[in-house]
């Protein structure tokens, strides 16, 4: 037994120790002296203080992040708004196929995706002129693709609400907004909080749509980063994968805490 | 149903102050159309104090953008959208560009400093008075090899690639143009034949040559020369430059038949918004003292001759990088080719490719 437990704790040493190492990697020559990743020559902040000097870069950067924020909320909503739908479907026929269709988003290439989103919005295009390659086509193929696996992660939380629950609600004398706001909401938020997180990685590290439908100078990190590594890989790069590498962190501790704020207490008893 | 308020006033929150951040940092750099000049050039190919030093004396703010190849820069001026004021593509480009109706014609006489380009690369094939364009940079295409493993002898000649010491050396740069263009120089035709007869000859010439490829690559050549993992590479002068420069033993050499000799041009844009800023850009960048510092921060060759003479004979007498007279008289410039006959180099290049 006791072998077991340690092939087990090896097994997963290694495991971990294969994931995170090309990561380990790239984080230790972001602090290379030199300009490749040849040989570490010696210890500096230099490709720091140039990233930080390049406000192109600083702005792909808040601008990844506040598409990846306002897409996944968006998404949020409309994904829950689609819960709602598919669940209180009378018919279950319907409701089946309903999650079918969106289950084929959830597994179809990126690539399809994108190239029909770029279609798509070139042909409106030639009818409404205003509409142009850039933000808000970003925006709006980002939230498409985030819904489908929105619905996907609050669906089977709905599901596990009795629907006793909420006929008590309306037996006490509840109006059906008050059902919603103090009924079903209190009881989906931690998936509806995880389904968000889930929304926001995606759009955070799409590359494939965002190549197709990107234009007019707005650029997200993943393209720009692509199209810099065309020309060999400035250290910057290091230097920046670095302190994504750590925000990301950050996030996935605050998610811990945002997600376990109130159920330990709970668990513990 | 709190903590899900307080999860969403956080995430609005984190929103507004971002998207504050981006018009900050944009207003920051202060950019209204009026004042703006666009460029539209190649990643890293200008010296970046330059553009500081144009605003410095213009008053113009410059935004910069950059493309990585001919190809995708056609299809973003193509799809329209744009307002890019100057823009730098190189020869064969610049034909087709001007085919299609997407440049402007240029006066020459709002560009007093084009009195110092050198009379040779001024009114070629491509773009004939230089009704359209003005040169910024020039080169050529050559082997690089390492002196640690051969001599100049040998790679002096094309031929010489054929010679079986080479088998599975060479590192070739990607394109159907170029390779293409080392089969017809073989066989002592000009690498823009439209003679189907001549492609084939130089098809089943290259088909010899395949064996002696290690590989059929575009930016990845310059590192393996440096960290030499391979020894000869045939690729361009810029390039070439590059390699020399991170590695002594590295050298460039233009073979004797004659070699292809390639333009970069400042083009104004059909949907140019500031052509009085990209007038003054041009001339700014024909300004033998900007030039040459221009020329010292690439390492490609200047078609200024008042530049020339400031960057001084060490660099200027190297005859890999600046040919003599004679050299220059064997090189050919690349035409735009109809997209049938493009097509059939496509075509030719594709099936070596698959061949090796």
């Amino acid at each position: 037994m006791k072998l077991k437990a340690h092939l087990v704790q090896i097994y997963l040493i290694g495991l971990f120790i294969f994931l995170y190492l090309p990561i380990g990697y790239l984080i230790y020559y972001a602090f290379n002296q030199a300009d490749t990743m040849n040989r570490f020559t010696g210890f500096s902040f230099r490709h720091f203080t140039e990233l930080f000097n390049d406000t192109r870069m600083l702005v792909i950067l808040m601008n990844t992040f506040m598409l990846a924020f306002l897409a996944a909320l968006i998404a949020t909503i409309i994904g829950l708004g689609g819960v709602m739908a598919i669940r209180y479907t009378k018919r279950k026929i319907h409701r089946k196929a309903l999650l079918t269709l969106n289950n084929i988003l959830m597994v179809s290439p990126d690539v399809i995706i994108g190239s029909s989103f770029l279609i798509l919005f070139t042909v409106l295009g030639t009818y409404f002129s205003k509409l142009q390659l850039g933000f808000w086509t970003v925006l709006l193929s980002h939230i498409a693709f985030s819904i489908p696996i929105v619905v996907l992660m609050i669906l089977p939380k709905l599901q596990e609400l009795p629907i006793s629950m909420i006929q008590a609600a309306y037996d006490l004398g509840a109006a059906p907004h008050q059902v919603m706001t103090k009924v079903i909401l209190p009881f989906l938020t931690p998936s509806i909080i995880a389904a968000y997180f889930m929304a926001f990685t995606y759009s955070l590290d799409d590359f494939a749509v965002t190549f197709f439908v990107t234009g007019g100078g707005f650029t997200t990190l993943s393209v720009e980063i692509y199209s810099r590594a065309r020309q060999g890989i400035s250290l910057e790069i290091n230097a920046l994968s670095t302190l994504v590498f750590i925000f990301a962190l950050l996030l996935v501790v605050g998610y811990y805490f945002i997600s376990h704020q109130n159920q330990p207490v709970k668990e513990k008893e | 149903m709190k903590r899900l308020k307080v999860f969403l006033g956080s995430i609005i929150g984190i929103i507004i102050i971002l998207n504050f951040g981006i018009i900050q940092i944009q207003k920051k750099q202060n950019k209204t159309t009026q004042n703006t000049v666009t460029i539209y050039n190649w990643g890293d190919y200008i010296d970046p104090d330059l553009v500081k030093k144009f605003e410095k004396e213009t008053g113009y703010q410059v935004e910069y953008e950059t493309f990585d190849s001919n190809e995708a820069m056609y299809t973003k001026l193509k799809q329209g959208g744009t307002h890019y004021d100057v823009v730098i593509p190189s020869d064969y480009m610049i034909q087709k560009l001007k085919e299609s109706g997407l440049l402007q014609k240029i006066d020459l006489t709002q560009i007093p400093n084009v009195k110092y380009i050198d009379s040779r690369f001024m009114n070629l094939s491509f773009d004939e008075h230089n009704q359209y364009s003005i040169p910024y940079f020039w080169g050529t295409l050559g082997i690089v090899y390492n002196d640690k493993q051969y001599t100049k002898n040998d790679v002096d000649s094309w031929k010489k690639l054929w010679e079986p010491w080479f088998k599975d050396k060479i590192m070739m740069i990607d394109g159907a143009r170029e390779l293409m263009g080392i089969g017809l120089t073989y066989n002592g035709n000009s690498i823009n034949s439209k003679d189907p007869h001549q492609l084939q000859q130089a098809y089943h010439q290259l088909l010899k040559l395949m064996p002696n490829i290690k590989a059929i690559v575009s930016d990845e050549i310059k590192n393996y020369l440096i960290t030499e993992e391979a020894q000869i590479a045939v690729t361009y002068s810029g390039e070439a430059h590059d390699m020399v420069s991170q590695n002594k033993h590295l050298h460039y050499v233009l073979p004797k038949e004659g070699t292809n000799l390639w333009f970069d041009n400042m083009v104004i844009s059909k949907n140019a918004q500031n052509i009085n800023g990209a007038y003054a850009f041009i001339n700014f960048m024909c300004e033998p003292q900007n030039a040459a510092q221009n020329a010292r921060y690439i390492g490609y060759s200047t078609p200024n001759q008042a530049a020339k003479q400031l960057l001084g004979k060490t660099i200027t007498n190297n005859q890999a990088f600046y040919p003599s007279e004679a050299q220059l008289d064997k090189m050919e410039v690349y035409q735009n080719l109809d997209a049938k006959m493009l097509q059939k180099y496509n075509d030719l290049f594709l099936e070596l490719k698959m061949k090796h």
